[in-house]
């Protein structure tokens, strides 16, 4: 595991913004970085009939999506010029306006980041198996699609 | 020959069960068919099988305890 480089980690239930400052913060000792990218994906208040998502309840299988992130990681390190990426992806309850998802790439020059970010973002989405059910006020639930 | 099946989301809805022991199947078309057959409410969803953690695209001989997850579509992020 490249853990030196970064590493990708669950976090039980919202990302803390502060969490997120100090991730930031941990990166002012590398100074051949000189462009950062975040991701930061928060969850949303869909309105469906007369009720509104409260929270999303994220589930994984956990072996295969390891596996998933390591590839993901692996193949940025391939493809893109980075320095170091982290990813952090909420479990459990994450309610609306909290954030759920958080993916920091570094390079020297920002299209490096940005791109690598983006990519990282859209893999995610498609091949990591987590699952959000979208929890309404009323404590209905729907499980989530994306889109 | 046994294998585990695991399930998630919306087929942990449809099975009651998040891991079970299934006997009888050789390959995997034979273990959707008999978990089909059983669950009916599964025909009407969307989901990916994965053998050993890796998503597989056709019918793919199964080996004494391998482990067989049914994925429905993943909503991450």
């Amino acid at each position: 595991m490249e853990e030196k480089r970064g590493h990708t980690i669950f976090i039980d239930g919202p990302i803390n913004p502060g969490f997120i400052a100090e991730a930031i913060a941990k990166h002012s000792h590398k100074k051949n970085i000189g462009a950062h990218s975040i991701f930061l994906g928060q969850v949303r208040s869909d309105k469906i009939g007369n009720e509104e998502v409260a929270a999303i309840e994220y589930t994984t299988y956990r072996e295969m999506a390891e596996e998933k992130f390591h590839d993901i990681r692996e193949d940025a390190f391939k493809k893109f010029s980075i320095i170091c990426m982290h990813i952090y992806h909420s479990l459990g309850i994450v309610k609306a306006g909290e954030i759920s998802l958080f993916v920091f790439t570094s390079s020297i020059h920002r299209k490096d980041a940005i791109d690598t970010c983006e990519a990282i973002v859209e893999r995610i989405k498609k091949e990591v198996p987590v699952w959000g059910k979208e929890i309404f006020t009323n404590e209905n639930s729907q499980w989530k699609t994306n889109t | 020959m046994e294998i585990d099946v695991l399930t998630f989301g919306q087929i942990t809805d449809i099975i009651k069960e998040t891991k079970l022991k299934i006997s009888g199947a050789e390959n995997t078309d034979e273990l959707i068919k008999l978990l089909e057959n059983n669950y009916p409410a599964l025909q009407s969803n969307k989901y990916s099988i994965a053998v050993n953690k890796k998503i597989i695209q056709e019918n793919t001989q199964l080996q004494h305890q391998d482990t067989v997850a049914i994925l429905p579509p993943f909503s991450g992020g």
